[in-house]
């Protein structure tokens, strides 16, 4: 029976577990921790032991995990037919856990019938062994359940052991209608993939609870494996093959998968409305970022003075889109735009991963803070602490006067 | 001029200059003038400062969070007494009943003492053991908090004290005044008064009090009678009163508070809060006095008028950092909110079920609420209430930029239970005939609301203010006080003289002249400067002819 | 019309601490709250049953979870909100699922309660952030789906029509019913409850079904029917330190001028 196991030569009985445990679920009696009808599973206890004594048992199924071989990457491109960038970063640490693995890397590029037919060099160039492809209307604009159909069908002729998706809007609703159809296991949102070359299980690590937490996750008895990746989490400039590959050998490696006759678009997209603000933030050269640590609604005149100063764009943390201060186009991190500026300067920004994982293409990050365990201060390159407000004014006249002065 | 840049103890009296335009005003919005200021961090420095002003008779204001509404921290000239800096909380006391007090500088932050006691974490250095002792019984103690709660959390607690603030939650647990229980004066001669509730009493309306420094006051207590409702108007009086009472509430005339010590009481199990819309404002006015005969929990009974919602309803749509605001219902004419702190959900759901039959009777509708129960409701209700006032503000200000004559214009009277309906008529009738733009919202369990004139011009502006001065009257033949919970610091002295007459005035002001012979606390605050000045060169009091400071 | 919300119990507060002496994860989110976003969702349903029912159709608004016993008292509050049945599903079978599992666990739910002709969730958890749900349960029930709802424009017998985000922006999107949608957070913001609703609720049955009352499949629930296992969670590390700027406030604003002024 699968459950929660506590290894009684191990325990303690420290309490540890029934602490960490927020159900309920963990008891200690008599010394001997042993879990309870409310245990969800969640793995709190575990963590928390200091002995290693409490383990989740699972029964695994005996899949015939030997048939499933390579990994797949799913290739989106925009509106314009220009394939996102994600793609190519995903092409290239697929590389080289395929190297590891000793296995192919296959990219899943589905098309309009138009497309100029150049998409499937670059991919093989940027680190795809081959292209399954196909050219069909239904593909225009992209439609998840369509092509779920189609990435399922592939999958269970040809068996991968491993796909992977970049995080897009699109991605995060391909991914588990493909995961559902073919029963296995998905990890939305990894921030970092290992694998096991021996074996091949993907070790897929992804924040948790609002990013305060992170969870390395596996998914040992069900094939495939399937993870989706933030944009901008893996280098997109790798480029393992030396030379661009002749038109040629790049005809070989390329296949055309037509997608079922039956398969129909049951969502139509009637009109597009021109995107906002947020592109701003996204490709701000400096950036002003303020967190619930500014204390204040009241406060924000004074940040947008500090931005104007700097002739920077205001971004926030999700907190404060959340309490409403700020519309959500403003909102960096994982769960917001990611932003990559020259400068950006972090003003009571506690820190949590969803919104570092959001900054990390920063180039100079200054972060002012009063908590000076704040994990703000772990990334950035200039750090004051301080009473963010005290400062900030003071930051506002300096820049003011000097402005004035010239 | 006095003492500029000596020292006095540490805390340097300085110069004020540009850097210190922020303690020139309070929220009131109106501005004032002085020539130096300080930032005591201790009595000792407080004894300090006021020794070093004395001999000149310089003027001092007293300032703590500057979230005063009714100028009572503007400076008049002279010095600036700033005491933001003496935040710590110094020391627990637990009694023998089990009740948890707080020993606290005048600078301490109402939202800070809240988060402190939320946490039951202080900063506990330079506590004695019998506080540090307290500290770790309230830990497995059920949590504490202090009950006043001023709108503003950003306030202080020696100017909660100083001005007896109140709030919605004054309803069930009253004023600031009950939960002080002791408290130490610095007076203008850097003396000091250690007052502790229960410990020095009037003699019918005189009262006697040593200092610590061995002088004797001998204070003759005015002869006026207080009224029977919610009251923040002049000094408390009445026979046989405890001496603690009369500074409570004095608005920074008699001394400085240097310390206080607060009553805590348990956290209720159960808040729920309950917003109730009615389409017509005479059933609000009923439902709210069955409210309160049938309701045993209601800790706040508060109103918005349907102005006030509808200014509400403007900013939601235009303001970004409104936009999460719950929306009014459409045909909502006006709401009464309702906090109910039981000791249980089953008693919260009892009452619950009195309140929606009250309203059905009133004219209300069980349908036409907002009961929030969970933490993200509250918030949401929190905001709402708080949106008011701030939308009202933004509003005025926008007038202002096209007249800068224009200012908030807004009351603060209250009068007995039985009078709501007529005071509500009063101001429906005059301001319909005046012709003026008022939105008004408050704590109309304790008939008491602050009604806000929205001036669209200079000349509405000064029509505002002549209705105020016509409702002062008519509030003080309801028995009723012209300033509820604002204090009447410099901007409501003249409705004071309404509400009390001259002859009470002058009382109070040789009150004020025992504490403090040289007129030098707080001037502009309750009394004219001349009134004040008069008395003491009619040597009433003070031997001493010399003028006053600056 | 039947519209079926799916809710999920999550922490008020998905704060996580590092305890500095043991080292171990301390998780204290305080008392369960419904996940905004799926909030969010039930103020979509209720809006439409209103509107429907102005036009004199009766809108089944029915809401769905799978938790521990105590969710009883979240899908009460719904109830009191305006939701006209709720189901909990609620066994130890259920304990441990991933989105794979739950999903499964939520589909035999939809059956007991009768298929729906509308499913509203959140488009994620604050908990979890994996956004998966809606279109797992989608590919289960073989509905269509749109994820991420930012408004729902109109809706007929047999097509919705929604704004909701994707890559290229917001799309006026229409979808055949029946049909998912995955509700962003602020869509809407769920309305209180009245007097009336909350006492009438605390009336109201709750349904509370284990996995073999709903016909689950034991090996599709719960840790066994999860193919996803979490096999290590920590708090992250912070990196080597930067610059640090000291002195007052005056001081530290001067040297970051100049910081400013070199590195941009």
């Amino acid at each position: 029976m699968a459950g929660l196991r506590v290894d009684e030569t191990r325990c303690i009985g420290c309490t540890r577990c029934v602490r960490a445990c927020a159900t309920g679920g963990i008891e200690v009696k008599d010394r001997l921790a042993r879990p309870t009808d409310a245990c969800v599973f969640c793995g709190a206890c575990i963590d928390a032991c200091p002995v290693d004594a409490i383990s989740i048992e699972r029964k695994e199924a005996g899949a015939d995990l030997v048939a499933y071989r390579d990994i797949w990457v799913f290739v989106q491109a925009d509106e314009h037919d220009d394939v996102l960038p994600v793609a190519f970063e995903l092409l290239g640490r697929a590389r080289a856990l395929a190297a590891q693995r000793g296995c192919a890397v296959v990219a899943l590029l589905p098309q309009g019938p138009g497309s100029a037919g150049s998409h499937e060099r670059e991919l093989i160039a940027r680190g795809a062994d081959r292209v399954l492809t196909v050219h069909d209307e239904r593909m225009v604009p992209l439609d998840a359940e369509v092509c779920a159909r189609w990435v399922c069908d592939l999958a269970q002729r040809l068996k991968p052991e491993i796909i992977l998706y970049g995080a897009t809007a699109f991605g995060r609703e391909l991914a588990p209608m493909v995961a559902v159809r073919l029963e296995t296991g998905l990890t939305a949102d990894c921030t970092r993939l290992e694998i096991d070359g021996a074996t091949g299980l993907l070790q897929q690590t992804r924040p948790a609870f609002g990013g305060n937490l992170m969870a390395t996750i596996e998914c040992p008895a069900r094939r495939p494996q399937m993870a989706t990746v933030r944009p901008g989490v893996f280098a997109g400039d790798a480029c393992p093959r030396s030379s661009v590959s002749s038109d040629a050998a790049a005809k070989d490696q390329v296949v055309e998968y037509p997608l079922d006759a039956s398969v129909r678009s049951r969502v139509r997209v009637l009109a597009t409305e021109p995107a906002q603000q947020g592109a701003s933030i996204a490709q701000a050269k400096r950036l002003v970022v303020v967190g619930r640590g500014i204390g204040s609604k009241k406060q924000l005149p004074l940040m947008q003075r500090l931005a104007d100063a700097l002739d920077a764009e205001l971004g926030c943390t999700r907190p404060l889109v959340e309490a409403g201060w700020l519309e959500y186009p403003h909102q960096v991190g994982q769960t917001g735009v990611s932003v990559a500026p020259e400068l950006l300067i972090s003003i009571g920004v506690s820190g949590a991963i969803q919104h570092l994982a959001g900054i990390g293409g920063a180039k100079t990050i200054i972060a002012i803070n009063e908590d000076a365990q704040a994990p703000i201060f772990g990334i950035a390159h200039y750090k004051a602490v301080g009473d963010a407000i005290e400062i900030v004014d003071n930051l506002v006249r300096e820049l003011e006067d000097a402005v004035a002065r010239s | 001029m006095a003492a500029i840049d000596k020292h006095a103890g540490s805390a340097r009296i300085v110069p004020l200059t540009r850097e210190h335009d922020d303690y020139l005003h309070d929220e009131s919005r109106s501005h004032g003038e002085a020539e130096s200021i300080s930032f005591p961090t201790t009595e000792g420095e407080i004894r300090a400062v006021l020794r070093a002003l004395h001999a000149a008779g310089t003027p001092v204001t007293v300032q703590g969070a500057r979230t005063g509404l009714a100028a009572g921290a503007v400076p008049h000239g002279g010095h600036v007494l700033n005491l933001s800096r003496m935040n710590r909380v110094l020391g627990m006391r637990r009694d023998d009943a089990g009740a948890y007090f707080a020993r606290v500088q005048p600078g301490v932050i109402l939202s800070e003492l809240r988060k402190n006691l939320h946490a039951r974490s202080f900063a506990t250095e330079g506590w004695d053991d019998a506080s540090l002792q307290a500290l770790r019984a309230l830990a497995d103690a059920p949590e504490q908090i202090f009950p006043t709660d001023p709108t503003e959390a950003s306030a202080c607690l020696g100017g909660m004290a100083a001005c007896n603030a109140s709030g919605a939650r004054s309803y069930a647990h009253g004023a600031m005044r009950q939960h002080v229980n002791a408290l130490r004066l610095v007076l203008a001669t850097g003396d000091v008064l250690a007052l502790r509730r229960g410990e020095q009493r009037a003699c019918g309306r005189h009262l006697t009090l040593v200092t610590e420094g061995g002088t004797t006051l001998e204070v003759e207590l005015p002869a006026y009678e207080m009224p029977a409702c919610k009251n923040a108007s002049g000094y408390f009086v009445e026979d046989d009163m405890d001496a603690i009472d009369l500074v409570i509430g004095s608005d920074g005339t008699l001394g400085v508070i240097s310390e206080l010590e607060l009553a805590l009481v348990p956290a209720p199990a159960v808040t729920w809060d309950v917003s109730c819309f009615f389409t017509v404002e005479h059933d609000a006015l009923d439902a709210t006095v069955a409210m309160r005969h049938e309701l045993g929990c209601a800790a706040a009974i508060e109103y918005f008028d349907g102005a006030a919602l509808d200014v509400l309803r403007r900013q939601r749509a235009e303001s970004t950092a409104f936009s999460s605001l719950v929306e009014p219902p459409a045909d909502a004419a006006c709401c009464v909110y309702v906090e109910l702190q039981c000791a249980s959900e089953d008693e919260a759901l009892a009452e619950l079920a009195r309140l929606g039959a009250l309203l059905e009777r009133a004219g209300g509708s069980a349908e036409h609420t907002w009961v929030a129960r969970t933490e993200l409701d509250r918030e949401a209700l929190t905001f709402f209430r708080h949106a008011v006032p701030e939308s009202v503000n933004m509003l005025i200000d926008e007038r202002r930029r096209i007249d800068p004559a224009i200012t908030k214009l807004g009351s603060d009277m209250a009068v007995p239970n039985e009078r709501l309906h007529e005071v509500m008529d009063l101001y429906r009738t005059t301001i319909s005939e005046a012709g003026l733009e008022a939105a008004a919202w408050g704590h109309i369990g304790n008939n008491h609301l602050h009604v806000n004139i929205l001036p669209r011009s200079a000349a509405e502006y000064a029509a505002g203010k002549e209705l105020f001065a016509r409702w002062a009257r008519a509030v003080t033949d309801m028995g009723g006080a012209v300033s509820a919970e604002h204090g009447v610091g410099k901007l409501k002295r003249d409705f004071l003289e309404i509400m009390y007459g001259y002859q009470a005035l002058a009382e109070m002001a040789r009150v004020k002249l025992v504490f403090d012979p040289r007129g030098q606390l707080g001037r502009g605050n309750l009394f004219d400067e001349e009134l004040l000045d008069s008395l003491r060169q009619a040597g009433a009091l003070d031997g001493d002819a010399e003028k006053g400071g600056a | 019309m039947h519209i079926v919300v799916c809710v999920k119990a999550v922490p008020a507060s998905t704060e996580v601490k590092m305890d500095p002496v043991t080292n171990t994860i301390v998780r204290d989110g305080g008392d369960a709250v419904v996940n905004p976003f799926d909030a969010s969702a039930l103020e979509l349903a209720l809006r439409l049953r209103e509107e429907r029912r102005a036009a004199g159709e009766d809108v089944r608004v029915s809401v769905l979870s799978m938790g521990i016993p105590a969710t009883e008292r979240l899908l009460r509050d719904c109830i009191a909100r305006g939701a006209t049945d709720a189901l909990l599903l609620s066994d130890r079978a259920f304990a441990g699922a991933d989105t794979l599992a739950t999903t499964h666990a939520l589909t035999c739910g939809m059956c007991e309660l009768g298929m729906p002709d509308l499913v509203l969730c959140g488009k994620m958890a604050v908990d979890g952030d994996t956004a998966q749900i809606g279109p797992e349960l989608a590919g289960a029930l073989d509905m269509a789906c749109v994820a991420d709802v930012r408004t729902l424009m109109a809706c007929a017998n047999d097509a919705v029509t929604v704004r909701a985000g994707g890559d290229a922006g917001v799309s006026l999107v229409e979808a055949t019913l029946p049909c998912v949608l995955t509700v962003a957070k602020e869509a809407a913001t769920l309305r209180m409850p009245s007097i009336a609703g909350v006492l009438a609720a605390e009336h109201a049955t709750v349904d509370v079904r284990g996995a073999a009352e709903v016909g689950a499949d034991a090996a599709r629930i719960g840790l066994a029917g999860s193919p996803t296992q979490v096999v290590r969670s920590f708090v992250p590390e912070q990196q080597a330190a930067g610059v640090e700027v000291s002195g007052d406030a005056i001081g530290q604003a001067r040297q970051l001028v100049r910081i400013i002024g070199e590195v941009a």
